[in-house]
């Protein structure tokens, strides 16, 4: 049973990643290589609004994924419209300066120490039991939030009007122009909606067990799952984030913990073998990859 | 497009110049230091780099070594072996150090190491675990400050296992999979059958992992009643954390880096110890009041918790530049290095001494801490013992 729960938190935590990978290549078809950085600047924006909103935990965490939401469309408004036109390699390689710029920002303001959210908002981090497994009350909200998200995700792109847009700006942006879409508007709302799920995880991580100058790796660790699901697919992502977070622990368990550091990519590398394109990705993605 | 690329590169050129600017080599004593002052185990060194400038800045305050000044210049490798490679070799051939400073993972010595052995610069590993290259018979380059030895800290642990342990002791290991780590956890597994332990799992952990409990979970299946981990701060703690949420109720020991006086009142675990070589500011020396000052002086973002190792890194430059006299080269550096004898002024529970063949010290002490719920406080349990170095 703790097998399992283990493998329920690690592929949360994946998907929650995972998803702010696919929700911006889907609309605009930029891999942001940032987003693991991006996903740390949520965790620390958590320390900002702890001391700003002492003994209102609530109101400080919600006060960090609002700012999240607002970095993710001022890094849109101020660096990634500049590349509309341009390569796509040119804008893979602006998000990776921005990564650069992010970890050496966070330092020169919170420095390399590792930090710990959860203290600085004075709440609690008890462990749950459940049917015999154990579960920390933060990995317990982690995996609440990743199906919460999923599935406000899946209305709001289904049902919403935004999130109507969105799909007619990621399937054919020259027509959805032409039909009077702000395709800017739209691009920023992606990464809006991509940072704060990202953000999403990187706090609820560091609530659980303090922020950490590694979170920008662990954020690239999620990148196969978002992959072999198909980068242009959530539900994908979501299997994708089982599949490798499955693998993970079972190979930790039973074969080697070494294991665990190159399993995503094994995955990720079977998966480009047999379905380049994903379990659940369109075959003209390929291309455009 | 071309400005958009030139921007990125620029900004590039800017995030990638060192921390100081080398002033003219002729004026003063340049030493390098490349260290991890960013990437995932940034938490262990940035803090001892902070510490070995505030200290040097502080000599430079006060008139300089031998009336010049030292010209610290201080460079990041992220951790990275190839960038402390580039980093070594800008520092001996453009900055012309006369003394190089590794604050950084086990990784990045090899490559500057080499750079090192080219260009017949000293080399002190400051902050950074003190490789084997450092014991006698030692190389004639390398030197080493850091409070944190393999081997022996592991003899020191188990020891300190066994004289606590009431019954049969079954335990069980965490490392982080980097060389040192890895190698020292193996050391320790192989010690602890001699001891008469019996080891029943050992985790390697690789740095970036976004939850510890499935590697928990696999220790604690284990069934040990004591777990030993001689790992970068973040393995060590998050293990126990993982392990305590899995309802796992026993003793643990770990490695006393710069981050546990600070943790320790965070995790209030009575039944957590960490053992160490430099005396926790619990202890109020002096030179604990000494350091307080001055890092509250330089506006640090660090605790001064955090800056033992960096400050004895920094007497020993002090102590090596005033010996080399002036004008220095690097190999008058390395002749005071080798008959070095630094007096830590209770930081540590012994003089540092080095001659020709022993580049780390002649006898090795530990202390081992733990939080004490009874008294609110960080208590020691076992004040220093010492290990010759043979």
């Amino acid at each position: 049973m703790q097998l399992i729960v283990n493998i329920i938190v690690l592929a949360s935590i994946y998907a929650l990643i995972a998803c702010g990978y696919v929700l911006i290549y889907r609309v605009s078809r930029v891999l942001n290589l940032a987003h693991g950085e991006l996903m740390m600047l949520g965790a620390y924006l958590v320390l900002a609004t702890a001391s700003l909103f002492n003994n209102h935990p609530a109101l400080a965490l919600g006060m960090a994924v609002l700012l999240s939401l607002v970095a993710g469309g001022l890094v849109y408004v101020f660096l990634m419209r500049k590349m509309t036109g341009e390569m796509v390699l040119a804008a893979i390689l602006t998000t990776v300066a921005l990564g650069i710029l992010i970890k050496g920002v966070v330092v020169l303001i919170w420095s390399a120490q590792q930090q710990y959210p959860a203290q600085a908002l004075g709440v609690p981090n008890p462990s749950l039991a459940i049917a015999g497994a154990h579960i920390s009350l933060w990995s317990a909200v982690l995996v609440g939030v990743t199906a919460l998200t999923y599935g406000a995700l899946f209305v709001f792109l289904r049902f919403g009007r935004w999130g109507t847009r969105m799909r007619a700006a990621g399937q054919n942006p020259l027509l959805a122009a032409q039909r009077g879409i702000n395709l800017h508007g739209v691009y920023a709302l992606a990464w809006g909606l991509s940072t704060l799920t990202g953000a999403a995880a990187g706090i609820l991580m560091a609530l659980d067990s303090g922020i950490t100058q590694a979170m920008p790796i662990i954020g690239l660790k999620a990148f196969p799952a978002a992959l072999v699901g198909g980068l242009d697919s959530l539900a994908g992502a979501l299997i994708g984030a089982l599949i490798v977070a499955g693998a993970e622990v079972l190979l930790i368990y039973y074969v080697d913990p070494l294991l665990s550091d190159v399993v995503p990519f094994i995955v990720l590398i079977a998966m480009l073998i047999v379905r380049p394109w994903g379990l659940f990705g369109t075959r003209e993605e390929l291309d455009r990859v | 497009m071309i400005k958009i690329l030139l921007l990125g590169a620029a900004t590039a050129c800017a995030l990638a110049m060192p921390t100081t600017m080398p002033a003219a080599a002729q004026d003063a004593y340049v030493v390098g230091l490349t260290g991890a002052l960013t990437g995932p185990p940034s938490s262990t060194y940035a803090p001892a780099v902070e510490g070995l400038r505030i200290y040097i800045d502080r000599v430079n305050a006060a008139g300089g070594v031998n009336g010049k000044k030292i010209n610290l210049i201080l460079e990041d490798d992220g951790a990275q072996p190839s960038k402390a490679a580039a980093n070594a070799k800008k520092l001996v051939t453009q900055d012309k150090a006369v003394l190089l400073v590794n604050a950084s993972l086990s990784s990045t010595y090899a490559p500057m190491i080499a750079e090192s052995k080219n260009a017949g610069v000293p080399l002190l590993f400051a902050s950074g675990v003190c490789p084997k290259s450092v014991y006698p018979p030692a190389d004639p380059l390398q030197f080493c400050t850091t409070g944190y030895a393999a081997n022996y800290d592991s003899q020191a642990a188990l020891d300190f296992v066994k004289s606590q342990a009431k019954g049969p002791v079954k335990i069980g290991f965490s490392a982080m999979a980097i060389p040192l780590s890895r190698g020292e956890i193996d050391h320790a597994e192989s010690l602890s059958k001699t001891m008469g332990m019996t080891p029943v799992d050992k985790e390697v952990i690789p740095p970036p992992t976004a939850d510890y409990t499935p590697f928990a979970t696999k220790l604690k299946d284990a069934g040990p009643t004591w777990v030993y981990s001689w790992a970068p701060w973040v393995t060590q703690v998050r293990t126990f954390e993982a392990l305590r949420k899995l309802g796992w109720k026993d003793d643990m020991i770990a490695w006393a880096h710069l981050e546990s006086e600070a943790e320790l009142p965070r995790l209030k675990d009575d039944r957590f110890f960490v053992i160490g070589a430099n005396a926790l500011f619990q202890d109020n020396l002096p030179v604990h009041k000494e350091i307080a000052e001055a890092v509250k002086k330089a506006g640090s973002k660090y605790p001064p918790t955090m800056m033992t190792e960096g400050w004895i890194g920094g007497m020993a430059i002090e102590a090596a530049l005033k010996a080399a006299g002036w004008p220095a080269d690097a190999a008058k550096v390395r002749t005071a290095m080798e008959s070095l004898k630094l007096d830590t002024k209770g930081l540590r529970g012994s003089p540092i001494e080095w001659t020709k063949d022993n580049h780390f010290r002649t006898k090795l002490d530990y202390r081992v801490y733990r939080w004490d719920s009874g008294k609110s406080a960080i208590a020691q349990v076992q004040d220093w013992k010492s290990y010759p170095v043979k």
